[in-house]
C-alpha cells in the first residue's frame, strides 16, 4: 500500500473541494455586488481572485510533484487527469466573477431594471447550484449526479438567451441600454460558469467509468455521440 | 462544391483515417498472428499446484509481459514456454501449450529443439568464463550451424546493441564486462542460435538504470524480429515494454496452506495501466496491494 502517495492524492482532492468553496464565495459576491450595485463588494471579489489563483497553483504544482514522483496508474491516474482538468474550470469559473464584478463596477452609475437584475439573481443562483452539484458528485464519484448537470445547464442556457429580449424589451434610452448590453455580458458569465461545472461533471464520468465523452456537444446538437476511448 | 464545403477544406480537416490509426496502439485482436496457444496449464512442483488454469494466447512480434507478485507463478509460467520445467524432477506441466499449433509437451517433441527456438535470458547475467567471441559462438558451434562464424558473431552482437563496445576485444573474457553488457551479451548468445522466440525472466532486475534502459531499448527493437516473453517485478517497466501484459495472483487455498498461482487479467498494456477490468489488477498496479 503507498500511504504517502494516497495521502498526497486525498489533500489535493480537498485542496480542490477548497478551491471549489473559493469560486463559490466569490460567485455569492459578485451576484450581492451586482444586486445591490455594491461597488467596494465588486472591488472586494475582483481583489479575492489572487487567493483562488494561490489555491490553483498550489493544486497545479502539486499534481506536477505527483506524476514526476509516483507515476500514478489506472484510477489514480484517471483522477490525477480530472484533478488538472477541475483546477482549471474552477479557476476559469472564478475569472468569470471578476468580469461580473468589472461590469458591476462599469455599471455603477447607470439607470437599471430591477427585474433584469432579478432574472440574473436567479440565474447565478442556478450557477451556483451547478458548481456545488459538480463539486460534490466529483467527491462522491456519483455518475448519476453529475450527469444531471445537462439539465441544469438547459435551464441557465434559456435564461440566457431569454435575457437578450428583456434588454431588447428595455426600449430606447441611451443609459438604458447601456446598461443592458453590460447585463447580457454577465448574464453570458454565469451561463459560462454553468458550462464549466458541466465540464467537471465530465471528467467525474471520465475518472468513473475510464471513457471520456462530452455530456453535451455544441457540434453535434442533436445527440450525435462525440465519445472518446479514454 | 457549396460555399460552406469549400470553406470547411480551407480551414483544413483532420483525416479521421489517420487519427484513428495514431489512437490505435496495436493491431485488432482478429488481426494478431498467435504464437502461442496456452490452454488450461497446471504446473505443480511435488504434487503441489504452483500454478493453475492459466489459458491465453502470445502473439507473434508483441513484447507480453507478465507480472504479478512474488509467489504468484509467473516464472513458473515463462518456464513452461521452453520446456525449462522439465529440468526439475518435482515438476508436472499439465494442460496444453501450442507453438504454431503443435503441443510443445507431445512426445514427438524434442526439447533441445525447443530451447533452440525459443531462447531464454535469465535475471542474472550468466556468461560462459571464455571469451566474448566464444560466448557468441558457442551455441551456433554446438548445433553445427552453417556460415561464417565471424559474421554470424558480429550480427548477433550487433542486434544486441552491444558491438561498438567490444568490436576491439572480442578476444577477452566475458567477464570482464559490466553487468549491464554482460546481460546484453547473453541476450546476443540467445539470439546467435537464431531463434523465433526470446523469454526474460527478470532481464534487468540485477542491472543498474543506464543498462536497464538499454535492455528496454534493445526489446523495442528486437521485437519487429523476434517475439519476446517478458517476467519482471516492475510494473514500470511492464508498462514501458510490452504491448500485451498478464497480470498473475495468488489463490490461497480455504486451510490456507495452499497458495496457487492464477491469471487475473491479460489484456493490452496500455489497458492494464489506465482501465483494468479487474478489481486485483487495479489494486496490484496502484500499489493499494499485492
Amino acid at each position: 500500500m503507498r500511504i504517502t502517495f494516497q495521502q498526497e492524492l486525498e489533500e489535493l482532492q480537498s485542496l480542490l473541494q477548497e478551491e471549489g468553496q473559493l469560486v463559490l464565495r466569490s460567485l455569492r459576491g459578485a451576484l450581492n455586488a451586482l444586486r445591490h450595485q455594491d461597488v467596494e463588494l465588486a472591488q472586494e471579489v475582483i481583489a479575492f481572485d489572487d487567493e483562488v489563483d494561490r489555491e490553483y497553483f498550489a493544486i497545479q504544482e502539486g499534481i506536477q510533484q505527483l506524476l514526476a514522483r509516483q507515476t500514478p496508474v489506472a484510477v489514480d491516474l484517471r483522477l490525477v487527469l480530472a484533478m488538472l482538468h477541475v483546477n482549471l474550470h474552477l479557476e476559469r469559473a472564478a475569472d468569470y466573477c471578476v468580469t461580473i464584478a468589472k461590469l458591476v463596477k462599469l455599471a455603477e452609475a447607470l439607470e437599471g431594471d430591477a427585474s433584469l437584475v432579478e432574472g440574473l439573481e436567479e440565474m447565478g443562483m442556478r450557477a451556483e447550484e451547478m458548481l456545488i452539484v459538480a463539486l460534490e458528485s466529483f467527491a462522491d464519484r456519483d455518475l448519476e449526479r453529475a450527469e444531471l448537470l445537462v439539465d441544469l445547464d438547459e435551464l441557465i442556457d434559456t435564461a440566457n438567451r431569454r435575457l437578450v429580449h428583456d434588454v431588447l424589451a428595455l426600449g430606447g434610452k441611451t443609459e438604458l441600454r447601456e446598461w443592458g448590453l453590460r447585463m447580457i455580458l454577465v448574464s453570458r458569465c454565469l451561463e459560462r460558469i454553468g458550462d464549466h461545472a458541466v465540464d467537471i461533471g465530465e471528467q467525474t464520468a471520465f475518472l468513473i467509468t475510464g471513457e471520456f465523452r462530452e455530456f453535451t456537444d455544441a457540434s453535434h446538437p442533436d445527440g450525435g455521440s462525440n465519445g472518446r476511448r479514454a | 462544391m457549396t460555399d460552406t464545403q469549400s470553406e470547411l477544406v480551407r480551414i483544413g480537416g483532420v483525416n479521421q483515417e489517420t487519427l484513428a490509426e495514431r489512437e490505435r496502439d496495436l493491431p485488432p485482436s482478429e488481426m494478431r498472428s498467435v504464437l502461442f496457444d496456452v490452454s488450461d496449464l497446471q504446473v505443480a512442483y511435488a504434487g503441489k499446484p504452483a500454478l493453475a488454469g492459466v489459458s491465453l494466447d502470445i502473439y507473434r512480434n508483441f513484447v507480453t509481459a507478465f507480472i504479478g507478485p512474488s509467489g504468484c507463478g509467473k516464472s513458473t509460467f515463462i518456464r513452461c514456454f521452453n520446456r525449462m520445467n522439465d529440468l526439475i524432477p518435482s515438476a508436472s506441466v499439465h494442460g496444453t501449450v501450442r507453438y504454431h499449433g503443435v503441443d510443445l509437451y507431445g512426445p514427438e517433441v524434442d526439447p533441445v529443439e525447443v530451447r533452440k527456438r525459443i531462447g531464454m535470458v535469465f535475471q542474472k547475467p550468466n556468461p560462459f568464463p571464455k571469451s566474448i567471441y566464444d560466448n557468441i559462438a558457442f551455441g551456433p558451434r554446438v548445433l553445427d550451424m552453417k556460415g561464417n562464424m565471424d559474421e554470424l558473431v558480429e550480427r548477433a552482437l550487433r542486434q544486441a546493441a552491444l558491438w561498438d563496445e567490444v568490436k576491439d576485444r572480442l578476444k577477452e573474457s566475458a567477464l570482464s564486462l559490466s553487468g549491464g553488457q554482460q546481460q546484453r551479451l547473453c541476450i546476443a548468445r540467445c539470439l546467435a542460435v537464431e531463434p523465433e522466440v526470446i523469454l526474460m525472466d527478470e532481464p534487468a532486475s540485477a542491472l543498474d538504470p543506464i543498462s536497464t534502459t538499454a535492455i528496454e531499448d534493445l526489446m523495442h527493437g528486437l521485437k519487429r524480429d523476434y517475439t519476446i516473453v517478458i517476467v519482471t517485478h516492475n510494473m514500470q517497466q511492464a508498462a514501458r515494454v510490452a504491448d500485451m501484459t498478464a497480470f498473475f495472483s495468488v489463490k490461497v487455498s480455504d486451510d490456507g496452506k495452499g497458495r496457487t498461482g492464477i491469471l487475473v487479467e491479460y489484456d493490452t498494456t496500455s489497458k492494464i495501466f489506465t482501465k483494468p477490468s479487474d478489481k486485483r489488477t487495479e489494486g496490484y498496479v496502484t500499489g493499494r496491494f499485492g
